[in-house]
C-alpha cells in the first residue's frame, strides 16, 4: 500500500501530474437511463431557448445540447487548468479515519486547492476562453456567496477580457473581502438588485433595501448581457457546466486507479449540482454499483420537499424552464452560511437520477455542518467551505452508521472556507 | 444509391380546413414520401413558437373528420400519412381512436413526448399502437444511446430524428456528427431528420450524409397561413431538384 502513496506523491510533485488532467470532459446525457426532458419556453409566442443563442458562448451552447459522450478539452484550457492548481489532490483522510475509529477508507477530493479555492474555476475557464475566442470583450454573470464571481473574474482575466459580476446585495454588504478579490482579479462588481437593469430597478422600486437573491442576480446578468451584446457565463445547473466539472471525477478516477482502490460510496454537496455531478457522474460510469449520496441543506430541502417538475431557472423568468427538483423559483431560503446551496433547484440530469432512485439524498442542518467542519479542520487541517461541510457531515454520519463494513468512502470537498470564517463566530 | 425523400408537416386544420386541404391536394408525390399531420394540442410543449401558434388556431377549427380527408387524398397519391400527436392528447381519445386511424389510411403515429414524459408506460403504449399501425420512434441528440437501442428494437418502422430540442430554433450543432451518431447506432434502418431545417442547403447536406429523408415543418407555416399555394409548389420543385442532385 505504501508504494501506491509514494506513486501518488510522485504524481502530485512531478511534471507527470499533468497526466492526471484528462484530455476530454465527460457528458452524462447519452448514458442517462431515460431521455433528458428538453428545456421549455416560458412564453407561448417567444422562444427563450432561441434566446440562449444571443447570450451564451456558441461553443457552450453547442455543448449544452450535444449527444457526444466525451468532449475534447481545448489545449489552451488544459494549460490554464494546470495554472489553476489542477490536478487537485485526492487525499486519504487518515486523521478522520482515526477519529471515527473507522477500519475502511475515507478519501477526499480537494477542490479547495485551486487558485480561487473552489471547483467553480473548472467551468469559468473554458466559458471565458470560448467567449474571448468569439471576440467579445466582456462577460457577465451573477454571484451569490462570491465563489462563482471570483472564478469568472480570474478566468476572464486569463482570457484577456473583462468581467462584470452582479453580486447578491446581502453578500456584497456582508462579504467585502469577496468583492475585493473579484476586483483584484479585474472584475467589475455591482450589488444586485442594481439600477443598471430594468429588472433590478423594478426590484428596488418594490424594496429599496432589497437583499437580493441568486435568481434576481441571474435575471440582471442575462438582461445586461442582452442589452450590451455580451456573453453570459453560467455557474451551475446547465449540462455544459456539469460536463466541464467532470474533470473532478475523471481526475479522481485516475487517482483511484493509481492508489489501486475502488470506491464503494461517493458523497458530495448539491447547490445547483455542478460539483456533485462533475465529481460523481464519471465515477458512476466506471463503477456501476457505487452508492451515491447527494447532501443538501435542510434549510433548502429541494430533493425531500421539492417537486420534480418544469420550473424557472431564474426569478426574472428569462431563461428557459427545465425539469428539475425545485422548491419553486420564488422560494426564499433562510439565511444560511452555505450561500452556494441556497438555490431552489438542481441540474436536470442530477434531478433525473435522484428521481429514478439511482442517487440518494440527505438533508443536513447547519448545526451538524458546523460540527463536521470542526471535526474535519481538527483531523485533516482543512477548513472546508460551509457548502462542502454538508458533504463531510453526511460522510461522517454514513461512516458512523456503517462502521464495520470497511467501505471506501470518497467525498468531494468542493472548496475551502477560509473566507467564510464567520460561520465559527459563536464557536469556542 | 441513396434515394432521399421529403416529409412535410402540417398542423391539422390550420389555418382552416379548406386552406390546408388545398395544400394537401398540391402535395407532389414525386418529391414527398410522407406527410405528418399534427393533432392540435393545447400544450405543444416541444414545438417552437411558430408551430405552437398553429396549434392554438387549429384547436378551434379541428374536427376528427379532417384527418380522414387528408389521409384519403394523400393515399390516392401514394403518399403515406402519419399522425403526430402529444401523448397527453392521445390519452384523451377513445380506445378505438388508433384502430380507426389505421382504417382511415394513416400508416403510423409519432408521439414526441412519450419517451420524455411518459417513459414508464412507453413500452405498453408502443405495443398498443403497433396492434393497429406503426409507431414511429422519435429521438433527438438528448436521447441516451440505451433508450435509442431499446425502443428501436421494439419497432420496425422508420425513425424520426430531431436535430434540435424544439422545432424552428437554431442551436448550433455539427450536422455531420449528429447525423453520423444515429446512422451508426442504427445501421440499415431508415432514419429521417427533422426539427429546425430551414434551407435548401441544409436539406442537401443532410441528404448527402445518408439520411433517407428530411422533414420540413416550420418553413411551411407562413405559406400555409397566407395561403401561398404557388410558393408551396415552387418549394417542392426546389426540394425535388436537391433530391435529384443527391441521387446523382
Amino acid at each position: 500500500m505504501f508504494k501506491y502513496y509514494t506513486m501518488m506523491v510522485d504524481y502530485m510533485l512531478s511534471t507527470q501530474k499533468n497526466d492526471l488532467i484528462p484530455e476530454k470532459w465527460y457528458n452524462v446525457v447519452p448514458d442517462l437511463p431515460e431521455q433528458l426532458p428538453p428545456p421549455l419556453d416560458n412564453e407561448k409566442n417567444k422562444s427563450s431557448i432561441e434566446l440562449l443563442n444571443s447570450i451564451l458562448p456558441r461553443e457552450v451552447l453547442k455543448q449544452e445540447f450535444t449527444f457526444q459522450r466525451f468532449l475534447k478539452i481545448p489545449d489552451e484550457v488544459r494549460e490554464i487548468y494546470e495554472q489553476t492548481g489542477r490536478p487537485t489532490p485526492l487525499v486519504r483522510a487518515r486523521g478522520l479515519e482515526k477519529y471515527l475509529d473507522y477500519s475502511g477508507k475515507i478519501l477526499y477530493k480537494y477542490e479547495g486547492a485551486t487558485i480561487t479555492g473552489s471547483h467553480k474555476i473548472n467551468t469559468a475557464v473554458p466559458q471565458a476562453i470560448y467567449a474571448a475566442n468569439e471576440g467579445v470583450e466582456k462577460v457577465v454573470t451573477e454571484t451569490g456567496a462570491g465563489q462563482w464571481g471570483t472564478a469568472t473574474s480570474v478566468a476572464a482575466s486569463f482570457a484577456g477580457i473583462k468581467a462584470k459580476v452582479f453580486m447578491v446585495r446581502i453578500s456584497y454588504q456582508q462579504k467585502p473581502l469577496r468583492k475585493k478579490i473579484m476586483q483584484l482579479y479585474g472584475g467589475e462588481v455591482s450589488p444586485s438588485p442594481s439600477d443598471e437593469t430594468e429588472f433590478g430597478r423594478s426590484m428596488l422600486k418594490q424594496n429599496p433595501d432589497h437583499p437580493g437573491s441568486l435568481g434576481i442576480g441571474i435575471g440582471e446578468a442575462v438582461e445586461y448581457a442582452l442589452d450590451h451584446n455580451l456573453r453570459y457565463l453560467v455557474g451551475s445547473v446547465f449540462n455544459s457546466v456539469l460536463t466541464h466539472q467532470s474533470i473532478i471525477g475523471l481526475e479522481t478516477e485516475k487517482q483511484l486507479e493509481i492508489m489501486g482502490t475502488e470506491p464503494d460510496v461517493l458523497i458530495g454537496c448539491v447547490g445547483g449540482g455542478s460539483n456533485f455531478g462533475g465529481f460523481s457522474f464519471p465515477l458512476m460510469k466506471k463503477f456501476k454499483d457505487v452508492e451515491v449520496i447527494a447532501s443538501t441543506a435542510a434549510e433548502v430541502p429541494k430533493f425531500t420537499k421539492g417537486e420534480y417538475k418544469y420550473d424557472y431557472v431564474d426569478t426574472a423568468r428569462i431563461l428557459p424552464s427545465v425539469k428539475m427538483f425545485s422548491l419553486g423559483a420564488d422560494f426564499m431560503p433562510e439565511k444560511i452560511y452555505a450561500g452556494g446551496l441556497r438555490y431552489h433547484g438542481a441540474a436536470p440530469s442530477l434531478s433525473m437520477l435522484v428521481n429514478t432512485g439511482r442517487i440518494k439524498t440527505v438533508d443536513e442542518n447547519q448545526e451538524s455542518v458546523i460540527d463536521a467542519l470542526k471535526i474535519f479542520s481538527r483531523t485533516q487541517g482543512i477548513v472546508a467551505a460551509p457548502e462542502s461541510g454538508h458533504a463531510i457531515a453526511t460522510a461522517i454520519d454514513y461512516i458512523r452508521r456503517h462502521k464495520d463494513e470497511k467501505k471506501t468512502v470518497v467525498v468531494n470537498v468542493s472548496g475551502h472556507g477560509l473566507l467564510d470564517m464567520s460561520i465559527f463566530r459563536d464557536e469556542q | 444509391m441513396n434515394s432521399p425523400s421529403t416529409i412535410l408537416y402540417f398542423t391539422s386544420s390550420f389555418p382552416d380546413h379548406k386552406t390546408l386541404y388545398g395544400f394537401i391536394e398540391k402535395v407532389d408525390p414525386e418529391v414527398v414520401k410522407y406527410v405528418e399531420v399534427g393533432f392540435p394540442s393545447s400544450d405543444p410543449r416541444y414545438d417552437g413558437p411558430e408551430i405552437r401558434e398553429t396549434h392554438e388556431i387549429a384547436e378551434k377549427n379541428f374536427h376528427n373528420g379532417h384527418l380522414e380527408q387528408y389521409a384519403e387524398i394523400l393515399g390516392k397519391k401514394g403518399v403515406r400519412t402519419y399522425l403526430l400527436t402529444y401523448y397527453r392528447d392521445l390519452a384523451r381519445q377513445s380506445s378505438d381512436f388508433i384502430p380507426h386511424l389505421g382504417d382511415s389510411g394513416f400508416s403510423g403515429v409519432i408521439v414526441p413526448d412519450l419517451l420524455v414524459d411518459y417513459s414508464s408506460i412507453a413500452a405498453d403504449v408502443i405495443g398498443e399502437i403497433q396492434d393497429s399501425i406503426d409507431f414511429i420512434p422519435f429521438f433527438n441528440p438528448a436521447t441516451p444511446d440505451g433508450v435509442i437501442e431499446r425502443i428501436s428494437g421494439m419497432t420496425e418502422s422508420w425513425i424520426y430524428y430531431g436535430l434540435q430540442p424544439a422545432t424552428g430554433i437554431h442551436i448550433p450543432y455539427d450536422l455531420e456528427e449528429v447525423s453520423r451518431r444515429i446512422l451508426d447506432l442504427l445501421p440499415g434502418r431508415e432514419v429521417n431528420f427533422g426539427f429546425g431545417i430551414r434551407s435548401m442547403d441544409q436539406i442537401g447536406k443532410i441528404m448527402d450524409l445518408g439520411s433517407k429523408g428530411v422533414a420540413i415543418g416550420t418553413l411551411l407555416v407562413p405559406m400555409v397561413r397566407e395561403n401561398r399555394l404557388q410558393d408551396f409548389v415552387a418549394l417542392q420543385r426546389q426540394i425535388g431538384e436537391v433530391q435529384d442532385h443527391v441521387k446523382g
